[in-house]
């Protein structure tokens, strides 16, 4: 039986690498937000604290997208 | 040291902090860096500091400047302002990743270092800020 291909794929897979080192904190940064976002409509006078611990979530979250995107240095 | 009590001191102590453990990781980086790969180490090293501090920073400015702003506008601000940085930095590692002058395990281990220090700074700033419910 001759063997056929029915999709070939050609390219770098860091390139997925890249997407999923994106796609979770872009997924925890939204959480982040909108949880804030719903807790400011409830409670405006605490803007300010939810601002400064929202920042906190996104510096956690970001942390974690920068090193992911820089894993192709040791990687590679 | 004095705990912040308002949000905007918070973020420019932060950033004060951050400069001086950055400049500290970049510093014994090199060091580290020399013995490993010459001055291609020390430059590596200064990259991966430089990168994480420019972008630990950005959100931290971002959020000095969104506070000024309406509500919406803040959320704009910083939520652009993260996703600039993650495209821009994204490219800079692709334009960095093939240069000869970069080593790339001491580049990683200096902005791993410096991402990971800047967050405990964030984490000890916040638990020992003193933020009023209403700020003057």
């Amino acid at each position: 039986m001759d063997i056929t291909n029915i999709a070939e794929l050609s390219g770098n897979i860091a390139v997925v690498g890249y997407g999923l080192a994106a796609i979770g904190p872009g997924i925890g940064v939204g959480l982040v937000v909108s949880k804030t976002i719903e807790s400011i409509a409830r409670q405006p006078e605490l803007a300010s604290r939810l601002q400064v611990t929202m920042w906190l979530g996104i510096a956690f979250t970001e942390a974690l997208a920068l090193i992911g995107l820089a894993t192709p240095f040791i990687f590679a | 040291m004095k705990p912040a009590t308002s949000a905007d001191q918070l973020f420019k102590k932060v950033l004060g902090q951050t400069a001086l453990l950055t400049g500290l990781i970049a510093s014994l980086g090199s060091v580290g860096g020399y013995f490993v790969e010459g001055i291609n180490g020390v430059v590596s090293a200064l990259i991966g500091s430089a990168l994480a501090f420019l972008f630990g920073s950005l959100t931290v400015i971002s959020m000095l400047i969104g506070r000024k702003l309406s509500l919406a506008g803040f959320f704009g601000v910083v939520m652009g302002g993260w996703l600039v940085k993650l495209i821009g930095f994204a490219l800079l590692a692709r334009a960095l990743q093939g240069a000869e002058f970069v080593n790339g395990p001491v580049l990683f281990l200096t902005l791993v270092a410096a991402i990971l220090g800047s967050l405990v700074i964030d984490s000890i700033a916040v638990l020992s800020a003193r933020i009023p419910v209403v700020e003057s």
